[in-house]
């Protein structure tokens, strides 16, 4: 235990690190291998408190507006991962992430997606009752559980199954097939 | 065909996910059976990355890349097998990291000549993951194996397991986090308050007198947030053997021999019951509510502080010598030193390891190395 908490100072101040060198760093590059490397801390949930302190959700969130889609994907995949942890969910749902994260189920890059599906699935977790009621998100998501993509299929069902009722389910799909908006919407290319 | 269409010839949603459900297993054969498997982007292996900076580097060189649950999975997908009829040597060095529930080869998935390709289906995703980890890239009777994860194999009830585990698993491991950080709240509560108020005059006072002793050792003097590496030999003398000895008497005589060791981890693990360990431990709970790495050693030095004067007051050969030194208090995040490796990169990584020294120094059965070293610390 000791040795996890000793190791804990020296990553602190490795995260530390990685923040600053982005912030002032001018080569692409460069900030999107560190963006990369935040991400993948993300995952491990030992540094959600380091990361969390160190504001880099916002820096997640930021890199969702970017052009560049590389910088996109690695930041939703680092929300994707920071959303598993309770209280970054909390962080994040103040943060307004919502809505950023909505918007990128319609990047053209699967991996995208299928993190976004997941981090509004985090989102919904209990404490926070069931966020995503939009029924453009239903209707996106019935979409995708239609799509050839087995991963984008099968985690569109269970947002379905598990992220909203029976009735709302029902209740969008009842619109869907009224209108035509819906057709032909693109799905995300694999 | 139309996602429209599509719907109204499967009917409801939930219409469809019953029959998924009933047919979830034969389903999910059948169409890695009957069809041909297709290549997804994430089987492939991506370029190493070879442009980053150095204190980013590590000890294997990776791709960029962003790992998410959604990437793994307890399937697994094993290219280039040698086509020489070694499956089950394949499947026996799976087994080495965790239950195999099922396996197969994938005959239609694209491989190059000579070689085969299997999946491989754990029963747990952290046994899918050492695996992977340890079998991608090495080399197996002559051929090199490529592992990925193949989530694309997962039925509907897979995907919401490994979600449901994962999120489960992050908050047991936060409620743990959060009961440690009330563990070590307590006794900060009560004991900091004293200390707290003294310690800007007293580290003013300590830094200035220290700083000229330390002069030779400058380099290092940007450290001083942390416990400093042991010095080089030729500046032991600097030190009167006399003087070291009699603080470690002291030390020993107040019964607090255990905080004179400056590192957080020891304080730790040895001092829980009287008031003088408990601020090393609260100086430790603090990080998290304070954005300055600088902030939260104070108490510690304070700590030092007051042991040290009681040394000093005798033998005034430190004290006396202050006043040419600008104030220093509390430490200075690791920018640019003195240290001058001519590359900023490199000056990260040297301060890295010097603080990976620091804990490997402190590791408990090393205490008269650790003593020595004390009195120089706060360069």
């Amino acid at each position: 235990m000791t040795s996890r908490v000793g190791s804990a100072e020296d990553r602190f101040e490795f995260l530390q690190t990685l923040v600053t060198e982005f912030q002032d760093s001018d080569s692409q590059d460069a900030k999107e291998q560190i963006l990369a490397n935040l991400a993948n801390f993300a995952y491990d949930p030992n540094n959600a408190d380091h990361l969390r302190e160190l504001q880099v959700h916002e820096l997640f969130l930021d890199a969702l507006t970017e052009e560049n889609d590389d910088f996109v994907e690695f930041g939703m995949g680092g929300l994707c991962n920071l959303s598993m942890d309770p209280q970054c969910r909390a962080v994040l749902l103040q943060g307004g992430a919502l809505k950023l994260v909505t918007r990128c189920l319609s990047s053209q890059r699967e991996e995208t997606v299928l993190s976004a599906i997941t981090a509004l699935m985090n989102l919904s977790e209990p404490p926070f009752g069931p966020q995503v009621t939009d029924p453009a998100v239903l209707q996106c998501m019935l979409r995708f559980s239609l799509s050839d993509s087995p991963r984008l299929r099968n985690l569109a069902a269970v947002f379905l199954q598990d992220c909203c009722s029976r009735e709302q389910v029902q209740q969008v799909e009842q619109q869907m097939m009224g209108q035509h908006g819906a057709v032909g919407i693109p799905l995300p290319k694999s | 065909m139309t996602p429209r269409s599509k719907l109204h010839r499967l009917g409801s949603y939930f219409e469809r996910t019953l029959v998924n459900n009933i047919m979830a297993a034969p389903s999910k054969s059948d169409s890695s059976c009957w069809s041909v498997p297709k290549v997804y982007k994430h089987h492939e292996q991506k370029r190493v990355c070879i442009s980053r900076s150095k204190y980013r580097e590590g000890r294997t060189a990776r791709a960029v890349k962003v790992y998410t649950i959604n990437l793994e999975s307890r399937y697994l997908m094993v290219q280039g097998v040698p086509a020489i009829g070694v499956m089950r040597e394949l499947i026996q060095l799976c087994a080495l990291y965790g239950v195999v529930e099922e396996y197969r080869p994938l005959d239609e998935y694209p491989a190059e000549e000579f070689t085969e390709v299997y999946l491989v289906k754990f029963q747990k995703l952290t046994s899918a993951r050492a695996a992977k980890r340890r079998m991608d890239e090495k080399s197996f009777y002559g051929g090199v194996l490529h592992v990925c994860y193949v989530p694309e194999y997962e039925t509907v009830e897979d995907t919401r397991l490994k979600l449901q585990d994962r999120r489960s698993y992050v908050t047991r491991m936060s409620q743990r986090r959060e009961r440690e950080k009330a563990q070590l709240e307590k006794p900060k509560e009560t004991t900091l308050s004293d200390s707290a108020t003294t310690s800007d005059t007293i580290t003013k006072q300590n830094q200035m007198s220290n700083r000229n002793t330390a002069e030779v050792t400058s380099s290092i003097s940007h450290y001083s947030s942390f416990p400093l590496l042991p010095l080089p030999p030729q500046e032991q003398p600097l030190y009167s053997p006399v003087h070291q000895q009699g603080s470690m008497q002291t030390e020993d005589g107040m019964g607090t021999l255990h905080n004179a060791i400056t590192d957080p981890q020891r304080q730790r693990v040895h001092g829980s019951d009287h008031t003088s360990s408990s601020q090393g431990q609260s100086a430790e709970s603090r990080p998290p509510t304070s954005h300055a790495s600088g902030v939260r050693l104070i108490p510690r030095i304070t700590h030092l502080e007051n042991r040290k004067r009681k040394i000093q007051n005798p033998g005034q050969h430190l004290s006396s010598v202050s006043g040419c030194s600008n104030v220093f208090i509390g430490p200075k995040l690791p920018e640019p030193s003195k240290l001058d490796m001519e590359d900023a990169s490199l000056d990260t990584t040297v301060s890295l390891i010097r603080n990976a020294m620091k804990q490997v120094e402190s590791v408990p059965d090393l205490k008269p190395a650790k003593k020595k070293v004390k009195p120089r610390r706060r360069i």
